[in-house]
């Protein structure tokens, strides 16, 4: 058996273990989270280090792709080289394949995202692939992460602005701690309501949220209308938790596992296992190729 | 160490780029603060008022601030004429900002938008 854990700086009330077949090979992923104690997420690297298959990093990015420039936020790269003998991944490489493939899939065989429609992603440099893929497509889309990240009110509605503002702020922000930048630990329980009172009209306006579930849920206001969600990590609570802001289809890009879906870290690093190739070899075609294999889908749920 | 003069100098290259940038002063339309920039190795300050996206600038202490700025002259100087972004001494502790937060967050996005590439 092969084991897979994610060491996130995220809240461990969503720890989990569970037994998986992929592809033939029994898998036991576990995730293990620090509640946003970096020194604790550094040192549980080390521990696992040698021990485990792989690793994935939860709760943090490593590395941002705008465009073909990659952007390494210090404070993921310090995590990734906690480890000597164990691969460590972010989950970035599948991500930029994964959600750009669940946009094409949703355009493909549903209604839900049909051209012209309006979309807000929360946060578009954490993922990129996805926001290039919902333009393509001829989606109305508002990229949030001024308004989310600094608070300040300003919708990007381009890509190539976006990559403009990432090209003049990323290289020095990526310095930057990183709770700073991002929800970590006991954050990711809780909604900044001075941001969901001045922001949650962008909610309301889009028909399709898309992004980060930490940032989508930190600013969501009540009284959606059946909006649409496509997000990575949701747990039964989250579920619940839209629900009852009033969101119509959760799409999630990872697949469910025993009730939840994972992180594209945790998938990251089962498919590095499964490739058996170093994390800086594995290309697109690699992870295409064992999506398929896998017969990896995005979950659509009604909720 | 860089004089009062040339401390004042900057803000005025850093005031005049904040002014001809119009996609800024839309960015900051909501965001109205005092920001006070102080010199700790020579007696020296300055006042930034952002208000309705237009920033002013006066030379001494205006007003109960928002945000404190506060580091060596030559920090002061380097950062403000966009020779040096605020991140590094900011992480190293020869900058110290008062306030909260989002604020000191969106002032560093500010400058970077002002001087980055």
């Amino acid at each position: 058996m092969k084991k897979v854990v994610s060491v996130s700086l995220g809240s461990s009330k969503r720890d989990h273990k569970v037994i998986a077949n992929m592809a033939g090979q029994e898998f036991e992923i576990s995730r293990l989270g620090t509640d946003g104690d970096y020194g604790r997420a550094l040192s549980m690297i080390g521990e696992l280090d040698g021990n485990v298959d792989a690793i994935g990093l939860g709760g943090i990015d490593v590395y941002l792709y705008v465009g073909k420039t990659r952007y390494a936020i210090n404070d993921g790269l310090k995590l990734m080289q906690a480890a000597k003998k164990t691969p460590v991944v972010d989950g970035s490489g599948l991500k930029n394949t994964l959600e750009r493939e669940t946009v094409y899939y949703l355009r493909k065989n549903t209604g839900l995202l049909p051209s012209g429609c309006k979309v807000l992603m929360v946060s578009a440099v954490d993922r990129f692939g996805m926001a290039e893929a919902l333009i393509e497509l001829g989606c109305d889309v508002t990229f949030g992460d001024l308004i989310f990240t600094t608070g300040i009110p300003y919708p990007i509605k381009s890509v190539v602005e976006l990559a403009d503002i990432a090209r003049k702020i990323l290289p020095e922000m990526v310095k930057m701690p990183f709770h700073m930048l991002y929800p970590t630990g006991a954050k990711q329980d809780s909604q900044d309501e001075d941001k969901v009172q001045k922001f949650g009209h962008y909610y309301h306006e889009s028909e399709v949220i898309a992004g980060d579930y930490h940032l989508v849920k930190r600013y969501m206001p009540g009284g959606l209308n059946g909006q649409l969600v496509i997000t990575n990590t949701t747990t039964r609570e989250d579920l619940l938790f839209l629900k009852n802001r009033g969101v119509g289809v959760l799409v999630t890009t990872t697949p469910e596992l025993e009730g939840r879906s994972f992180g594209t870290n945790v998938m990251e690093a089962v498919m590095l296992v499964l490739l058996g190739k170093a994390w800086e070899d594995i290309k697109p075609e690699d992870y295409l190729a064992l999506i398929d294999r896998l017969n990896m889908k995005p979950r659509v749920l009604e909720l | 160490m860089a004089t009062h003069g040339e401390i004042t100098e900057s803000l005025q290259a850093f005031h005049k780029s904040y002014q001809e940038n119009e996609r800024l002063k839309l960015m900051n339309k909501d965001w109205n603060r005092t920001v006070l920039v102080i010199a700790n190795d020579l007696e020296s300050a300055h006042t930034l008022a952002l208000k309705e996206g237009e920033m002013s600038f006066q030379e001494g202490r205006q007003g109960d601030p928002d945000l404190t700025v506060i580091s060596d002259s030559d920090t002061l100087a380097d950062m403000f004429f966009g020779d040096i972004t605020p991140i590094e001494p900011y992480l190293n502790g020869t900058l110290k900002i008062i306030g909260s937060e989002d604020d000191i967050t969106r002032l560093d996005f500010i400058t970077l938008l002002i001087w980055g590439e």
